[in-house]
C-alpha cells in the first residue's frame, strides 16, 4: 500500500462494488455522514442509507449509493459491507436499514 | 429376432432421445458457467460479514435479543429444504429429499417435533404425495436466486424463532463442490453457532454500540446465508444435470451402437435367407 492511502473495500451480497485505493472515505452512517483518513482509529459502524465517496488518489472520486449495512475501519482497510449499492438510490429501503428516530435502543 | 423395421424404428427413437440429452447437456453446461460465477461473487461479503458476526459475538447478549436467544430444550425444530422446479437433474433433488427426511426422523426420534418449509416444485411434489404438511410452498424461486428471494424466505421462519415457535431451524441444500460433486448439506442456521474466540470488539470505536450492531446485522447475517445456500443450490442443480444428461447421451451412444449391429445381422440374415431360397427354386427345376 502507499504511503498515505487507504485500501477500500465495498462488497454487496453478490459482488464488489468497489475494491482499490483512496485517500479519504466519506460514508453515510447510521447516525450522518462519516469521513475516514488515514490513521482512523479502529472503528465499526452501521451504515444507514445514502451517498458514498470514495477519493481516488490521483484526484476525482467515485461516488454510488448505499443502504443498510456495516462499516469497518482497521489499519487503513476500509471494508463496508451494504445490501444495496448503485448509482441511483434504492427505490425501496432495505427492511433492516436505520430509519433515524424510529428506534430508542440505538 | 426381431424384424428389421423394428430395429429401424428403435434406432430412430434412440437417436431422437440422444438428441435431446445432448441438448440439455449443453443448455446446463451454459448456465453452469454463469451459476459458477455468482456463487464465486458471493463469497467475499459472506466471509466480511462472518468476520464481523464472530468478533461481535458474545454468549450474554443473548438474553436481550430474541434472535440471539438459546433455548435450552429444543421443543420444535424448522427445516428449510432448497429443491430444484425441474427434474432430469440425476440424484440431485432425491438426494435432498432424502437428507429432508432422515433429519426429521432424527429430530423425532430425539422427541422433537418438526416443520418442514420447502422451496422448488420437486420437495413439494414429494411431500404434498406423502401427505406431510408444509408450511412454506415456493415454487417462484429461479435459476438466478437474489437477496429478496432469500429474504421473503427465511423471514417467516425467522419470526417464528424469535416468537418461541421454533426452538432451532436447519437448512437443507446442496454443497456445490464441484459440477461432478454436489453432495446435500445441512446447516444449523438458528440458535447462530458461536464462535467461542475472544470478542475482538473490545479494541474497535462501535456505533453505535456493540450490540446493536449486532442485533441489525444478524438478519442480515442468516439471510446471506440461505442467499448463499440458494446461490449454491442453483449452480449444483446445473451441475447435476450436466453429468447426468452427459451419462445419458453416452449411454445412448452405446446402445445405438448395440442396434445398429443387429441391424446388420438381421439384413444379412435376409439376404442370406433370400439367396437360399433362390438357389432352393432354381435346383427344383431342374
Amino acid at each position: 500500500m502507499a504511503d498515505g492511502l487507504l485500501n477500500v473495500r465495498v462488497v454487496s451480497p453478490d459482488r464488489i462494488v468497489f475494491e482499490g485505493e483512496a485517500s479519504a472515505v466519506v460514508a453515510p452512517a447510521w447516525d450522518g455522514q462519516v469521513g475516514i483518513l488515514r490513521g482512523h482509529a479502529p472503528m465499526l459502524t452501521l451504515i444507514g442509507s445514502g451517498e458514498m465517496t470514495i477519493d481516488r488518489p490521483s484526484g476525482g472520486s467515485d461516488s454510488f449509493y448505499v443502504a443498510a449495512g456495516v462499516l469497518k475501519v482497521e489499519r487503513d482497510r476500509v471494508t463496508l459491507l451494504t445490501e444495496y449499492a448503485g448509482d441511483e438510490p434504492p427505490e425501496q429501503i432495505p427492511a433492516d436499514a436505520i430509519v433515524f428516530a424510529d428506534d430508542s435502543d440505538g | 429376432m426381431a424384424g428389421y423395421a423394428d430395429v429401424k424404428r428403435r434406432i430412430k427413437s434412440v437417436e431422437n432421445t440422444r438428441q435431446i440429452t445432448r441438448t440439455m447437456e449443453l443448455v446446463a453446461t451454459s448456465k453452469l458457467k454463469r451459476a459458477t460465477d455468482r456463487v464465486r461473487a458471493t463469497r467475499p461479503y459472506a466471509e466480511a460479514l462472518h468476520e464481523i458476526v464472530s468478533g461481535l459475538y458474545s454468549p450474554s447478549l443473548s438474553e436481550k435479543y430474541p434472535i440471539l436467544r438459546r433455548p435450552d430444550v429444543t421443543k420444535r425444530a424448522a427445516i428449510l429444504l432448497c429443491t430444484a422446479n425441474r427434474g432430469l437433474a440425476g440424484g440431485f433433488n432425491a438426494n435432498l429429499i432424502k437428507r429432508a427426511r432422515n433429519l426429521m426422523e432424527d429430530l423425532r426420534g430425539q422427541g422433537i417435533e418438526t416443520e418442514l418449509h420447502v422451496a422448488g416444485k420437486k420437495g413439494i411434489a414429494f411431500f404434498r404425495f406423502r401427505g406431510v404438511e408444509m408450511l412454506t410452498q415456493r415454487t417462484d424461486i429461479s435459476d438466478h436466486p437474489t437477496v429478496d428471494d432469500a429474504e421473503s424466505l427465511i423471514a417467516p421462519i425467522r419470526e417464528r424463532f424469535e416468537s418461541g415457535e421454533v426452538d432451532a431451524v436447519y437448512l437443507i441444500s446442496s454443497k456445490f463442490k464441484s459440477a461432478m460433486s454436489t453432495p446435500p448439506r445441512t446447516r444449523d442456521l438458528l440458535p447462530i453457532e458461536a464462535d467461542a474466540q475472544a470478542s475482538s470488539a473490545d479494541a474497535y470505536i462501535l456505533s453505535p454500540s456493540g450490540d446493536v450492531i449486532l442485533e441489525r446485522i444478524l438478519p442480515a447475517y442468516i439471510r446471506n446465508a440461505v442467499y448463499t445456500a440458494l446461490v449454491e443450490n442453483a449452480a449444483a442443480e446445473q451441475g447435476s444435470r450436466r453429468t447426468a444428461m452427459k451419462s445419458a447421451t453416452d449411454n445412448a451412444g452405446d446402445v445405438l451402437e448395440h442396434l445398429t449391429r443387429t441391424l446388420n445381422r438381421v439384413r444379412q440374415a435376409q439376404i442370406t435367407q433370400e439367396i437360399a431360397e433362390i438357389v432352393g427354386g432354381s435346383a427344383a427345376l431342374e
